[in-house]
């Protein structure tokens, strides 16, 4: 009785996660003109990627998926890139130091990006980056480095340092250890930080908008809010649903695969702080 | 010393790697002369600029689709400015010259577009173009509210209220057929419609010697009116979240006997395609008994930016994209009405367009908004309350008094004393309020609803994978994407939450979500709820999963029941969990700016706007981003403070002590 509760109870919350998800595919999915019937049909009568081509051919949607693609990925990579040396040098210090440097990163990811983005905005445009690809991964870089130096730090701290000594003895500098010792060791650490730092820049709405002003340097959030109200008659909503779509498939397939692992990354940097 | 060296110097080489494995994909940029406009329809700016490039084939120009919301393409434009990197060939409305001009932004046009030119233009149009004795800005196409009746319905078309009142009460039987549709939105289109009300009853926003006039009782029957209007159910209630399109599409549709709107719909509705070809007349708007008929001066122009490397091309578009053949190019392919004097007596255009005549004195006699830098601000105030009125939420005379007072603040000029100014900051308090009640209505409800959730999945049940798999997408996907779909969501009548509730029976007619206060507010903390419960629940399944089953298991031997085992075991341990949950939380809510951006821009009547959004704009929209960063600062310093409040409360006694 109990179970069969629970069971239930599990129904509804997958339902009511999943839905709007769902309801965005099976709006892209149909074809055009039956977007805007009514009364509304809850699946369709025949699939369609008419909307899906659309979203292509007439709008530089190809262009969008690029930029973020680009400033993502390179966000991605110099944050780990910086964060696994401030985690090596972390994991020389007196623990109680780590810990309460740690703490007060925390307070840095705290800090909404809001209230960041005017300041981000006045350093990128004195550093002459507007328009520049590498402007916004220079901003996502200082957004999520506190959270990639926690995750890092977390994942090193469980490599023995009799490790690195060894290492050491056998003539490695300290850059060698880190490159040819502690990352291949915390490789599964790493992998879960590139997603979930990859998701952050692939999400991140309104400091793309203010850095990015020029149209082709959209990245995909804004591009797709910029979708709004672009014709006289009607919104195109066949074509947003689209949008939308292929924006978020592959944030899920991400999560799908790497579930377990995400929440054990995530929890361990929260609780810790 | 050695080992520091090394450090920078790696750090520095891979900073380098990355930056120029991404700078070397991005394309050399040739000397391309762009603009922003709305969706091409019908080719007509393709077809000018090749026409342009036919003749000039060194210079490029390329025009870039923005959204079809004039404010949004403003921001746009203002982005460019502000970030040294702007749009060269400004195609501006009539009301962003006084600002951009006052702002250093725009080249001045003198030496090019001389009196012999200006001659040639509508005189309204020209003028809308001069700030300060320089001109800024070359009329590209003429634009003026007016009134569309249907001639099928209605024999002769209503000249002032009364007679409109009379039409609206005889021949509309809502919800089939409506009197009238129009621009009712929060932004620039409703300030035009509201003008030609007030113009219409005698009534002035500002005096001819500076002074602010609208606290009148003409403007108190224009607003009056107005509300009249929804009130009776002659226009309907969706007109709060109808632009220009949206009218033009309901009236098309065949819903309305009226609509308010710019000459261009007069072409889309006597396409051949068209259902209501032939049957719609036009008129100057309506006004009332006793006083003259004004329309509102729209209008687009061409303007240069500063910092142009070579602005003798840019004016080489200008002249050519002003000139008849360019002009005749957007009349016939997009219904634009001409800047010339001359085309309106074209034969050519008065074969398709036989109205140009009438059009003609309509536009010669359109009045233009008031011209001050500022204007985005007295706009601002003005759609709000306006907008606050047809919701119903202000009274006219409520609305007409702080209009008027804070249109006189605006034109005394920007305060340099910050903390003096705060205390004035109307839109401050309110987007406060806003912001206060958006927090605590949504933390707490996520918080109930996530530890609920956390409880149920701490439990052994089969398919509890799938069910935290689930969980954590909507905390993975992007909001401000998802802010669309829930846009499309909450939409009517083509909205899949409108039918789901009207099936199940909780709604008896659709509900028009994103166009009331309160059904905004709601769509905005539902939409989040659903976006940030799972951070919640992530959280708090953590924290239970570091309690240790021999302990429940001890104290259920002592004979506890479920609800004394949560208060007395689970609950205190998971202390430390909850309150890492609430800062978060409540830091990030209060902090709300894609969802609502996305979601309802802030309106409907500033009903969601939040302080961040708030900041945002007073940074990127009003340009005083001093103003902005003292905000910025003071908002942080209340957030740090809440922090340590929650930390404080969900402390227990002998934490504290240690």
């Amino acid at each position: 009785m109990r179970k069969a509760a629970f069971f239930f109870l599990g129904i509804l919350i997958v339902l009511y996660c999943l839905f709007p998800f769902l309801w965005t595919v099976i709006t892209a999915i149909k074809p055009p003109e039956e977007v805007f019937s009514l009364p509304i049909r809850y699946l369709p009568k025949r699939l369609s990627v008419e909307n899906f081509v659309e979203v292509f051919y007439k709008r530089p949607f190809s262009r969008y998926v690029i930029n973020s693609l680009v400033v993502a990925t390179g966000g991605t990579i110099l944050t780990l890139a910086l964060a696994s040396l401030v985690a090596f040098k972390l994991r020389y210090m007196p623990v109680q130091r780590a810990l309460m440097l740690q703490r007060w990163l925390l307070v840095g990811a705290i800090v909404p990006p809001t209230l960041l983005v005017i300041p981000v905005f006045v350093a990128i445009k004195a550093l002459g980056l507007i328009n520049n690809p590498l402007g916004l991964i220079l901003s996502y870089c200082f957004l999520n480095l506190p959270f990639g130096i926690w995750m890092l730090y977390a994942a090193f701290s469980r490599i023995p340092k009799e490790l690195d000594e060894a290492a050491m003895i056998d003539g490695l500098w300290w850059g060698g250890i880190l490159l040819r010792v502690i990352l291949p060791l915390a490789r599964a650490a790493l992998a879960v930080s590139a997603a979930l730092i990859f998701i952050f820049c692939w999400n991140e709405f309104l400091i793309a908008l203010t850095l990015m002003p020029d149209q082709l340097r959209y990245t995909v959030p804004v591009g797709i809010s910029m979708l709004s109200g672009a014709s006289i008659y009607e919104i195109p909503w066949g074509q947003i649903n689209a949008a939308v779509t292929i924006t978020t498939v592959p944030v899920i397939l991400i999560v799908a695969l790497l579930q377990r692992w995400i929440v054990e990354g995530l929890t361990a940097g929260a609780v810790k702080g | 010393m050695r080992k520091v060296l090394v450090n920078v110097s790696l750090a520095l080489l891979l900073l380098s790697i990355t930056s120029s494995i991404l700078l070397s994909p991005s394309p050399i940029k040739a000397e391309v002369l762009r603009m922003i406009g709305p969706e091409d329809v019908g080719g007509a700016w393709a077809e000018v600029i090749k026409r342009f490039h036919e003749r000039h084939p060194d210079i490029q120009v390329k025009y870039i689709s923005g959204p079809w919301s004039t404010d949004e393409r403003q921001n746009m434009y203002i982005r460019s400015f502000l970030s040294g990197d702007p749009i060269e060939l400004v195609y501006m409305d009539v009301t962003w010259t006084a600002k951009f001009a006052d702002a250093g932004w725009l080249l001045p046009l003198d030496r090019w577009f001389t009196p012999e030119m200006q001659e040639e233009f509508l005189p309204g149009a020209v003028e809308a173009g001069r700030y300060k004795g320089h001109i800024y800005r070359v009329p590209v196409r003429g634009d003026v509210g007016m009134l569309y009746y249907r001639k099928d319905l209605v024999p002769s078309p209503p000249r002032t209220w009364r007679e409109f009142e009379e039409i609206c009460e005889r021949s509309s039987h809502p919800p089939d057929l409506y009197c009238i549709v129009f621009q009712g939105m929060q932004y620039e289109g409703l300030v035009c419609d509201f003008l030609e009300y007030l113009w219409g009853a005698g009534g002035e926003v500002i005096d001819t010697e500076g002074k602010v006039v609208l606290d009148s009782p003409q403007g108190l029957e224009a607003l009056k009116f107005m509300r009249k209007l929804i009130e009776r159910g002659w226009a309907p209630k969706a007109v709060l979240s109808f632009q220009e399109q949206h009218s033009l599409s309901a009236f098309s549709q065949g819903k309305a006997i009226f609509m308010r709107n710019w000459p261009y719909a007069w072409t889309i509705l006597n396409r051949e395609d068209s259902p209501l070809r032939g049957k719609v007349g036009i008129v100057p708007f309506i006004h009332k008994e006793g006083y003259e008929s004004v329309g509102t001066l729209g209008g687009w122009g061409l303007g240069i930016a500063r910092g142009v490397k070579d602005p003798e091309k840019a004016w080489r578009f200008i002249e050519f994209a002003t000139s008849v053949e360019a002009q005749k190019i957007l009349h016939f392919r997009r219904g634009a009405v001409p800047s010339r004097k001359a085309l309106f007596l074209d034969p050519e255009i008065l074969e398709v367009s036989p109205h140009y005549k009438d059009l003609y004195d309509i536009v010669m006699r359109a009045r233009a908004r008031p011209p001050h830098p500022d204007y985005p601000r007295i706009s601002d105030t003005l759609q709000k309350h306006v907008s606050a009125v047809l919701a119903g939420v202000e009274s006219p005379q409520q609305a007409l008094k702080v209009m008027a007072r804070s249109i006189e603040g605006t034109l005394k000029g920007k305060k340099k004393n910050y903390l003096k100014r705060l205390s004035l900051d109307y839109d401050l308090k309110r987007t406060l309020k806003n912001t206060l009640v958006f927090t605590s209505i949504s933390v707490p409800l996520e918080f109930l609803l996530g530890l609920l959730i956390a409880l149920l999945l701490n439990a052994q049940f089969r398919g509890r994978w799938f069910v935290r798999l689930s969980v954590l997408i909507p905390w993975a996907l992007p909001t401000a994407v998802m802010a669309m779909s829930w846009q499309w969501m909450f939409n009517n009548p083509f909205g899949v939450i409108n039918d789901l509730l009207l099936r199940i029976g909780l709604l008896e007619r659709p509900l028009d979500w994103l166009s009331s206060p309160s059904g905004a507010m709601f769509a905005a903390v539902f939409a989040d709820l659903w976006k940030t419960t799972p951070f919640v629940v992530i959280i708090l399944l953590a924290g239970l999963q570091t309690i240790p089953q021999e302990l429940k298991e001890s104290i259920s031997i002592d004979g506890a029941g479920p609800l004394r085992r949560f208060f007395h075991l689970t609950f205190p341990l998971l202390l430390p969990f909850v309150r890492v949950a609430l800062i978060f939380r409540v830091i990030h809510a209060a902090g709300i700016f894609d969802l609502i951006w996305v979601l309802t821009k802030g309106g409907p009547a500033d009903s969601t706007r939040t302080l961040c959004i708030y900041i945002y704009e007073v940074a990127f929209r009003y340009d005083e981003l001093g103003y902005a960063i003292f905000l910025t600062v003071l908002f942080l310093f209340a957030l740090i403070g809440v922090s340590f409040l929650i930390m404080r409360l969900t402390t227990l006694g002998y934490e504290r002590a240690r």
